[in-house]
């Protein structure tokens, strides 16, 4: 790998940063170096670092220091990967993952079409109220017309039959809207049914593409266990192994995983390097390039 | 009541949670969907699943079964007589065979 800081370079399989930041007048820290190793080769930033690609074992022990996180499990299955195992599960998972990306259910939003319905039955309900009522009211303006033309009373007849005729013009034009709005509300529901046919598919296709995911969720979890399985022992080897000056747990871990696992992109090395003696040392323990920050 | 049903695990999830927090108003889990209480929160619960996760989630109301008022008389015969066969393992399709029985097919296609 080759390191930049500021102007000065180094390359190499182990790069002892210790005592940079002071003569470079560069600020860095460990987390600034791992993110280097994981970017790309930019030469715009202060810190530049170039080598191997890192690889999915480097999102767990890329990076060692005190009061780090390690998951055991998940870390144990990219390090058997790293060393090219390859879980029973694979070859289904990565068919599953196929039919995943196949399968696509465009978006359904019925919302429009349940609206429409709503809104002509809304109509459709009061104005078969007002229908009612008018024909209500023709019917009672009737009695009163007749029985006014019955009492020759002419004026009020007259009046009662102007009335009439009033409310009958009425109610014809309800009645003529009421059959309009009718029609709109059937074409509603049957739009809103076709709607719902066409959603029925598309949810089948999003049921399935739920249980593929679950299925997919499920290989997963059993190839992690199975290849974490795979490298347990060299791993429990590596524990008992690590420098007795190495007492936190997670950092013993770490370097257990980072030692079992195949390494090509270096690993950043915090203060812990110091219980091996010497970056050099470290770096043949791990059997990995190692910068130290 | 309100049928909710899930079709991601994003939904799923929010279900879930939704069904832990409101237990008083959840009739009955089953796995990625539930019944909820015809109440306003019930609706309030479904909707508010739905406008996280849109098309993921699918709200249908249920209404009570009355065989009497539903289900015409012949279906209901039917399905008494058959419980009451002499031979389990015989299917419906045989059974119907010879008799006022309405076949699967026909009533698969009459709607109720």
């Amino acid at each position: 790998m080759r390191v930049r800081v500021g102007e000065e370079r180094w390359s190499g399989r182990v790069i002892d940063l210790r005592g940079v930041r002071e003569r470079c007048g560069v600020e860095f820290d460990a987390t600034r170096v791992a993110e280097a190793v994981r970017s790309d080769h930019a030469e715009s930033e202060a810190i530049a670092i170039d080598c191997s690609d890192p690889g999915p074992v480097h999102e767990h022990v890329g990076l060692i220091r005190s009061g780090m996180d390690v998951q055991l499990r998940a870390a144990l299955a990219a390090a058997a990967r790293s060393r090219g195992r390859i879980a029973p599960q694979a070859d289904e998972l990565a068919a599953v993952r196929e039919r995943l990306d196949a399968l696509d259910a465009p978006e359904i939003d019925l919302r429009d079409a349940r609206r429409r319905v709503a809104d002509a039955s809304d109509e459709e309900a009061a104005l078969r109220e007002r229908v009612a009522t008018l024909q209500g009211r023709v019917q009672a303006l009737r009695d009163v017309s007749g029985k006014a033309s019955e009492h020759g009373g002419t004026v009020e007849a007259e009046r009662a039959v102007e009335t009439k005729r009033a409310v009958e013009s009425e109610l014809t034009e309800a009645t003529r809207r009421l059959s309009e709005v009718e029609t709109e509300r059937i074409a509603a529901e049957q739009a809103l049914a076709r709607a719902r046919e066409r959603a029925a598919a598309n949810r089948e296709r999003r049921r399935e593409r739920l249980r593929l995911q679950d299925r997919a969720d499920n290989l997963r979890r059993a190839a992690r266990e199975h290849l974490a399985g795979t490298v347990r022992e060299p791993f429990e080897d590596a524990r008992e192994e690590a420098p007795a000056e190495v007492t936190e747990a997670s950092v013993g871990e770490a370097l257990a995983v980072a030692r079992v696992a195949e390494l090509d992109a270096p690993v950043v090395l915090g203060r812990d390097v110091e219980a091996f003696g010497s970056v050099d040392v470290a770096a043949r323990w791990l059997d990995a390039p190692v910068i130290c920050p | 009541m309100l049928l909710v049903v899930t079709y991601s695990q994003a939904a799923r999830q929010t279900l879930r949670n939704v069904c832990n927090g409101h237990e008083e108003t959840v009739v009955q889990r089953f796995g990625r969907a539930a019944l909820l209480e015809a109440t306003h929160l019930g609706a309030f619960l479904a909707l508010r699943l739905r406008a996280k996760h849109a098309g993921d989630v699918q709200v249908e109301r249920t209404a009570p079964f009355n065989e009497f008022s539903d289900a015409p008389e012949a279906v209901r015969a039917a399905a008494t007589a058959y419980e009451d066969r002499e031979h389990p393992s015989t299917s419906y399709a045989k059974f119907a065979v010879g008799t006022d029985h309405p076949a699967p097919e026909s009533m698969r296609d009459a709607e109720l």
